[in-house]
């Protein structure tokens, strides 16, 4: 016999007449349903999606979010979860290794959890994390699938300390549903799930510098390690990892600087933010005027800057076969006042008032990256997404029965 | 409080599993082994930043730690209005 809880989240302005509790300690509007059943499939690992909702229920938006390990998808998350407000925070009471990120609106799911092999098993079957073989697939769509029609999920915990799947936790359908990890947009039907991806494409040189940054300190490790375990990496990273960028929506693009000769420190850095053309509810940012070709160079009578400067690129460009938009950023901040004069040449970043980006910035002024382009463009993707999900909920309660989708 | 694995013997699981990978190499450079092994590297150094990363954060502010504990002492009541 197994027991399923069956969670569906409405909204407000949907059709069906449930009445909604405002708040449940939980911070979710939810009906629980409980039935007990003997039939084979409820055991299934951690799904009970052949279930059904028979009213147009608030929908969960999914985004994707692509990186390597060790480049910054976490600092990444903090921004996107402090803009849509309310600090995010494991699950309380849970185990303490769990992965998942939960605040009031946004859930964070790390597609590690989706290993089938656990770090044992990728030694014996000789592959990497990277390896397609090494991840669950089905069971990544089943439930990503699950959490999309709002309802909730037994996902598995994939135990960084240890390297082991631990027992599942208990994740409910949240407004907004991110999925961060190395294969987001790797299989085609988990893909098809996302209503926006982003793909952080750190280069090979600022890789390294990073890693020299972040493991340096760490007994046995040296410059000759840190290189052994990038190229070993690399062949795995290339076939499986890389390819996915092609269909991201946007892509953070980490290259050295240009301003300052042979730099390879890692601390100042040239960031592009390439914006796919054409995508529902998101419009790409631009600088000045909209598909001109701009390069800008803000320092000047009106701006001080220290060494090496700032500069701005803006242009129409084509990557992988899709029209985007490119903005790009060299150099670095020193202080505030050149963010906002940045922000104030800047269109369509959705902002709700004049100076959000840089007050967002601010917050967060001790994340790595506040200082460069880096943590610029995701904080502009960041209020991206947001209109993106605001756009999305408007469009769905606007026609309640017409299936929404974005691409 | 929320508690967590020493990174001290995370630190050890770093250095130890780099021997190992050196190891493995030695034999052959390209094998699927090979890479498994330094991917091990990877994932254990990229927990030890994180613990780090916790640690430093859970301590960064000596009041904010004790006023979580003690938040009706003088030093730590905040009033809204």
């Amino acid at each position: 016999m197994a027991i399923c809880t069956v969670y569906t989240s409405h909204s407000l302005n949907s059709t069906c007449s449930i009445p909604t509790p405002t708040k449940t300690y939980l911070g979710f509007n939810q009906k629980q349903v409980i039935f007990f059943t003997t039939s084979k499939r409820s055991n299934r690992r951690g799904s009970s999606y052949s279930t059904e909702i028979s009213c147009a229920a608030e929908k969960t938006v999914v985004i994707g979010l692509a990186a390597d390990s060790g480049c910054g998808k976490s600092t990444f998350m903090r921004r996107l979860t402090s803009v849509f407000g309310g600090a995010a925070e494991p699950p309380k009471g849970g185990n303490p290794d769990s992965n998942t990120l939960i605040s009031d609106t946004t859930t964070v799911i790390c597609l590690d959890d989706y290993h089938s092999l656990d770090r044992t098993g990728r030694k014996v079957n000789k592959v990497t994390a990277l390896d397609p073989k090494a991840n669950d697939f089905d069971l990544m769509y089943e439930q990503v699938k699950a959490l999309k029609e709002g309802i909730a999920v037994q996902k598995p915990i994939y135990n960084h300390v240890s390297g082991l799947l631990d027992p599942p936790e208990l994740i409910k359908p949240p407004k907004i549903l991110v999925i961060e990890g190395l294969h987001p947009m790797y299989d085609a039907r988990v893909r098809e799930l996302l209503d926006f991806s982003i793909y952080l494409d750190i280069s090979n040189e600022v890789k390294f510098a990073w890693k020299i940054q972040r493991d340096m300190a760490e007994r046995g490790h040296s410059l000759e390690s840190i290189k052994a375990s990038i190229e070993a990496r690399k062949p795995d990273f290339d076939a499986y990892i890389d390819p996915q960028k092609q269909y991201a929506d946007a892509v953070i693009e980490v290259l050295p600087t240009t301003l300052i000769p042979d730099d390879n420190e890692g601390k100042v850095l040239r960031v592009r933010l390439i914006m796919k053309e054409g995508v529902k509810y998101f419009n790409p940012v631009y600088l000045f005027d909209e598909g001109s070709t701009i390069s800008w160079i803000p320092c000047g009578r009106k701006l001080t800057c220290s060494y090496p400067g700032i500069k701005f690129n803006y242009g129409p460009d084509a990557y992988y076969d899709n029209e985007v938009s490119v903005l790009e950023m060299d150099g670095q901040f020193d202080r505030l006042d050149e963010l906002i004069y940045v922000e104030s040449h800047l269109s369509n970043i959705s902002t709700k008032f004049y100076g959000e980006v840089t007050q967002q910035m601010l917050k967060h002024a001790d994340f790595p990256g506040s200082n460069n382009g880096t943590g610029l463009f995701q904080t502009i993707v960041g209020l991206k997404i947001r209109d993106l999900y605001e756009q999305l909920i408007a469009s769905r309660t606007g026609a309640p029965l017409e299936a929404s989708k974005v691409k | 409080v929320r508690t967590m694995v020493a990174p001290d013997s995370l630190s050890e699981k770093v250095s130890q599993s780099i021997e190992e990978a050196k190891e493995t190499c030695a034999d052959d450079p390209v094998s699927g082994e090979c890479a498994a092994a330094w991917d091990e590297v990877e994932e254990v150094s990229a927990a030890a930043n994180d613990a780090r990363r916790k640690k430093k954060e859970a301590d960064s502010d000596p009041l904010e730690v004790y006023c979580k504990d003690n938040p009706e002492t003088d030093e730590c009541r905040t009033y809204d209005d």
